[in-house]
């Protein structure tokens, strides 16, 4: 469902972050892709996503060829994909709530619905007593989980989550990944950006690695 | 599950987004109030000196004596008058009009008249210029070509006058154009800023959103009424500025120069000007600045 042929990217001004990348992730796959920091995790994420175009090659989606659709359809493939950001990326004045709530709203569901989802979601990674908190008034690990929750609560076909578990503990990481597993066993294609190696060996699913922006196998 | 949202849902978000912007949008409403009133104050002033100065102008007037042989056939000598190039209008002063208007000018003194029957001033015609021989060298051709009728005795008319007149006329457009130039492009300047920082404060909110799969418009939507809303205070700010702004020039400047401040329009229609100049200002200065940030 997700396929990446030649793909590079070059940033202006800095060498290049993805060289020639060319891979495939079925429907329903859970994949990681590890890499030292700097390896180019997280472009490659960001360009699956489509916040970041490539300078080269093509991404193809269900079908589709993300270098080519028009701008105004990307919202609509953005709401399929559910993205944890390395930096989380919080609205810093409105409520742990209303950013897990903000996804779906996009989307159009009654606020019945969103209220039930967001707090069912908020318990799953055990954050329903910090619900009217600001985001910025959480800890690192805490604010880590309300973007987990922001990008299931909307059950999208696709989760990418950039080091999901960088801000937590052992005993809580396991747990996410279990909600990531989970969702991944209801048809949910996942793919992580880790470098807890002992977090990937533990699940024994299909890993991709880089290392300077080429794939290593 | 419609693709751009529920639509109450969206207007919902965009006054609570308001709330949570109030104080930069009242700041912002501020400013556009103290910009739209200091360019129309200026306006009006530029608008009221300019009437005025052309209705001084309508004055440049002519007065042309008649020699006492001719003036008895008044009719004959206005109509040849009228067929003179620049010529607007001729009065006929007679020569008991003349005395009369002479003993009003001296009221209190009238003794020096005494004794005086037949009038001393020869009639005359008093001569209105066309508008477009209003400059000193068609005036002068004129008065050359009245001049040079038989029958015409004097000229009465200050080159001089009219000359420094038109040139203080020209001074004041220039000067007026220049400031309302650069008071224009300050004012649009001000404005497009404080927008810009309002927008620009909020730019990883929008980033954010539009991340999450947010379109265009649903973004765009609080923006939107914000600058209806920042346009439609700016306007009442606007006009308090302004009302207030007039009520300490009247009491400071010399009463008749009052007129200069007076509103040429009616209050009502300021306020529908101000609101209307305020909501373009305020939406599109929002939606330009805005569109900077949608492309991620
Ligand atoms: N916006 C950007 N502008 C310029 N260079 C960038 C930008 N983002 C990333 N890079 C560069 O691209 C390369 C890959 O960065 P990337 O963030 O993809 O690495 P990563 O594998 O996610 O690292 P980490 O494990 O530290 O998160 C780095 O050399 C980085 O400096
Ligand atoms: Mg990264």
């Amino acid at each position: 469902m997700i396929q990446l042929f030649h793909v590079s990217k070059n940033y202006e001004g800095a060498a290049s972050a993805l060289t020639d990348v060319t891979f495939k992730v079925a429907k329903g796959e859970f994949l990681f892709i590890t890499g030292p920091s700097g390896a180019g995790k997280s472009t490659l994420l960001k360009i699956i996503f489509g916040s970041e175009a490539p300078s080269q090659g093509q991404i193809i989606i269900d079908g589709r060829n993300y270098v080519k659709i028009p701008p105004k359809e990307i919202p609509l493939l953005r709401r399929r994909i559910g993205f944890v950001f390395q930096d989380f990326k919080l609205l810093p004045n409105k409520s742990v709530f209303d950013n897990v709530a903000l996804s779906l709203k996009i989307m159009g569901v009654n606020p019945r619905d969103i209220k039930k989802r967001v707090l069912r979601m908020l318990s799953y990674v055990k954050l329903q007593h910090r619900a009217n908190f600001n985001p910025l008034s959480l800890s690192g690990g805490e604010q880590q989980r309300v973007a987990i929750a922001r990008a299931l609560v909307k059950d999208p076909a696709i989760i990418l989550a950039d080091e999901p578990t960088g801000n937590l503990d052992p005993a809580l990481s396991n747990e996410i990944m279990e909600l990531f597993k989970e969702v991944n066993n209801k048809g949910t294609t996942v793919i992580i950006a880790s470098h807890d190696k002992g977090l990937i060996d533990r699940f024994g699913k299909r890993t991709v690695h880089i290392e300077n922006g080429r794939l290593v196998n | 599950m419609g693709g751009t949202g529920n639509l109450l849902y969206i207007f919902t978000d965009a006054l609570r987004s308001l709330r949570e912007n109030l104080i930069t949008t009242v700041l912002t409403a501020i400013t556009l109030g103290f910009a739209l009133a200091i360019f129309s104050l200026f306006l009006f002033i530029f608008l009221n000196l300019n009437s005025t100065v052309s209705s001084l102008g309508d004055r440049t007037q002519i007065v042309a004596y008649v020699k006492d042989s001719a003036a008895s056939d008044s009719a004959r000598l206005k109509e040849i008058l009228l067929k003179v190039p620049g010529v607007k209008s001729a009065e006929f002063i007679p020569k008991e009009k003349a005395l009369e208007d002479l003993r009003r000018e001296l009221i209190g003194h009238e003794s020096i008249l005494d004794g005086v029957d037949a009038a001393p001033l020869p009639a005359s015609f008093e001569i209105k210029v066309m508008d477009s021989f209003k400059n000193p060298s068609q005036v002068t051709a004129t008065v050359e070509r009245l001049k040079a009728l038989d029958w015409v005795d004097d000229i009465q008319f200050s080159q001089e006058w009219v000359e420094k007149f038109s040139a203080f006329l020209k001074f004041i457009e220039l000067g007026a154009i220049t400031i309302g130039i650069f008071l224009a492009a300050a004012t649009l300047f001000i404005i497009s800023n404080t927008i810009r920082l309002a927008v620009y404060a909020r730019r990883d909110e929008i980033e954010i959103m539009k991340l999450v799969g947010a379109s265009d418009s649903y973004i765009k939507i609080p923006f939107f009424i914000e600058g209806v809303l920042q346009g439609v205070l700016g306007g009442v700010f606007a006009l308090i500025i302004m009302a207030v702004g007039r009520y300490f020039l009247l009491s400071e400047i010399p009463a008749y120069f009052s007129f200069a401040i007076a509103s040429p329009v009616s209050g009502l229609m300021l306020f529908l000007i101000f609101i209307g100049a305020g909501v373009f200002m305020g939406v599109a200065g929002s939606l330009i600045s805005l569109a900077k940030f949608l492309k991620v």
